[in-house]
């Protein structure tokens, strides 16, 4: 058990963005479906093997990777993290997505002599954190406000969002014709826990004053929401038991709930050029159970103390013109707690993909029922985009699909995007008898060491898959 | 046959793969070294705050504030210099002792701080600055400052002359601290 864990936790944590680019398009694995419900399935039904149907990991950070700041170069550490820290900028994130899939499953039905809808189902867990890097902050622990007289402190450099949910999903897939497939999935969310701050605004900043040497100004518009976390933090049992149970209440609808759809597409403008494009997660969680929210607002203005000398004018003494100061300070700094319930938009995600198709196989034989589905190479282009709280992400790659044989596809693909312009990834899968196993990664040019690589994604699958035309 | 698919899986990815160079243990004691900059005490006062009802001249006037900042756990801790500047500007014809006194919690004098604004003859404005670095032992003693003593003290004119209520001029008396900080997060 505990290998496995320290297993779980080096994949984790090595194998560092949400975009499946390798996954997307691989027609014969199942999971492509829960990326594009409007893809081309072959299959006549499938299961994925409980808890290992699908795996998936990945950590991004743009503007550094570990080795800049971990090598042992002989450079000073607190050096290289200032060279880091300074070179990065308010646009620059962290990023974790983690999948996997409890329970899944699909099947094809229709009544015509080709079965043309499919069925799909199942139940996964998505782990989503999504940091930018807090620069002004940065700087003021680094510089203080000395040196930055006049300089704006941006407070909505703050910006970090996670959550822990599961997702309950049944999927529709229907070949209208054949050129067309389309496809949707209706989402069920239930947030185990929800953590965000995406929304900060305000400024601290030191400006010469009129009375004084300086005049500073803190003007606060910080707000951190939470759902699910205060129960399991502030609970009096410390058994790690009871916090275990109650997420696996959550996981089973028990957490905050949400609705969601996926749409999708597959048009064939020829036998060998493909266009297709999925938009998911068109959805929202509502959360009203164990809410837990703080904020810090307002508008507060400091020259220094004025001492009203009350031996003269018998007024106000320095003392109570402080304590209204500290008053002022305390009441602006003081955390306002509330429990009101919010709404939070998934991450909108969209892919596209433009395919061209050679090298068809198994010409011998009767061709009168496919639809050329058969190819043994793929050559296109794919578009990624996700919506964050600042600005959507993207990605952009090229891709190269081989059918080796029966038995083994492969698919190689080169992707730019906000974390490099030099990620080369592999996925391949194995199909022996109605066994299905997958594997891919990216990054690979970084293989040799992981520490250089600024993103990686992993995922892994086994399945069942049943195929009654096996050329399929 | 699953078992087997997976131990291989990873022992691919194991022996493909590597972290190489690198030492994580560097991250202890990341050390941060910002410097504040802040506005301190402030008045402004007019010649005739120094003349009573009857026109008799008030020489010294006091005031005392609370500040528990200096003397808080994170000051204490990481507080390894402080700098403060004082500067008056001055348009009455008298010179002034600006006197501060450092008390800690018992109220006993830690560090007083002393400085003669000087006089303007001609009613003009004539500025004095008065910097004070505290380290060594005037930082320790600033650590255990709890209140500040302030006290302003007409000095006697060269001339004999005396302010009354037509007097003219104002004090105006500014102050800010530089405090530079070395925190270790280690520690």
């Amino acid at each position: 058990m505990k290998k496995s864990c320290f297993l779980l936790i080096v994949v984790a944590f090595v194998c560092s963005s949400q975009n499946k680019q390798v996954l997307y398009g691989f027609n014969e694995i199942p999971q492509n479906l829960l990326i594009n419900p409007g893809a081309e399935v072959n299959n006549d039904w499938y299961v994925g093997v409980p808890l290992l149907s699908h795996i998936h990991a990945n950590v991004g950070y743009s503007g550094l990777s570990p080795y800049d700041l971990f090598a042992k170069d002989g450079r000073d550490f607190n050096s290289k993290l200032r060279d880091i820290v300074y070179s990065m900028d308010n646009k620059d994130v962290f990023a974790i997505n983690q999948q996997l899939e409890i329970l899944s499953g699909g099947f094809a039905y229709g009544n015509g002599y080709e079965k043309d809808k499919y069925l799909s189902f199942g139940l996964y867990e998505e782990l989503d954190v999504f940091v930018y890097f807090p620069k002004d902050y940065a700087i003021l622990a680094y510089e203080g406000n000395y040196n930055n007289i006049n300089r704006k402190f941006n407070l909505g450099d703050l910006n970090v969002s996670g959550e822990l949910i599961s997702v309950f999903h049944i999927g529709y897939n229907k070949k209208v014709n054949k050129k067309l497939t389309i496809g949707t999935r209706g989402k069920i969310y239930s947030s185990i826990i929800n953590i965000n701050s995406t929304r900060n605004r305000g400024e601290f900043i030191t400006i010469p004053g009129t009375e004084n040497f300086y005049r500073h100004i803190f003007n606060l518009g910080l707000e951190a929401r939470t759902s699910g976390l205060s129960s399991l933090i502030n609970d009096d049992n410390s058994e790690v038991s009871n916090d275990i149970s109650t997420i696996k209440k959550r996981i089973l609808f028990g957490g905050n709930l949400g609705l969601g759809i996926d749409i999708g597409f597959t048009y064939k403008f020829k036998n060998n050029l493909v266009l297709d494009a999925s938009i998911q997660d068109i959805g929202f969680i509502r959360h009203k159970k164990d809410v837990e929210n703080y904020s810090l607002r307002g508008r507060y203005e400091f020259e220094g103390i004025n001492p009203l000398f009350s031996g003269s004018n018998g007024e106000q003494t320095a003392q109570e013109y402080w304590d209204e100061i500290a008053d002022q300070y305390d009441n602006l700094f003081e955390l306002k707690e509330s429990n009101e319930a919010y709404t939070t938009w998934r991450p909108l995600k969209l892919n596209a993909a433009i395919k061209y198709t050679f090298g068809g196989n198994n010409k011998e034989e009767c061709d009168c029922k496919s639809n050329s589905n058969d190819y043994n190479n793929a050559l296109g282009a794919q578009l990624f985009l996700i919506n964050r709280s600042k600005q959507p992400q993207m990605a952009l790659t090229a891709f190269y699909y081989k059918r080796l044989f029966k038995q083994l596809r492969l698919k190689t693909t080169y992707t730019i995007d906000s974390y490099s312009r030099y990620n080369i990834g592999l996925g391949l899968s194995a199909h022996l008898g109605n066994v299905n196993f997958y594997v891919m990664t990216d990054n690979l040019l970084k293989f040799q060491n992981l520490a250089e690589a600024q993103s990686l994604s992993l995922q892994v699958g086994f399945n069942y898959i049943f195929t009654k035309n096996e050329n399929k | 046959m699953l078992k087997k698919a997976i131990i291989l899986t990873v022992c691919c990815f194991v022996s493909f793969s590597c972290v190489k160079n690198i030492d994580f243990d560097q991250a202890e004691g990341v050390v941060l070294t910002p410097t504040l900059e802040s506005s301190l005490l402030f008045f402004e006062e007019p010649a005739i705050t120094f003349v009573d009802n009857s026109g008799a001249e008030i020489s010294t006037i006091t005031d005392s504030v609370i500040i528990e900042i200096f003397s808080d756990e994170f000051v204490k801790d990481n507080l390894q210099k402080a700098i403060l500047q004082f500067e008056g500007t001055n348009s009455i014809n008298r010179s002034f002792e600006a006197r501060v006194e450092f008390l800690d919690v018992l109220d006993e004098l830690q560090h007083t701080l002393t400085f003669i604004v000087a006089p303007s003859v001609s009613n003009d404005e004539v500025i004095t600055e008065s910097i004070e670095t505290f380290e060594g032992v005037s930082l320790e003693a600033l650590k255990e400052t709890n209140k500040l003593f302030l006290t302003l003290t007409m000095l006697p004119s060269a001339d004999g002359s005396t302010l009354d209520s037509n007097s003219i001029g104002t004090l105006n008396f500014r102050s800010k601290g530089t405090f530079f900080f070395n925190i270790n997060t280690s520690e």
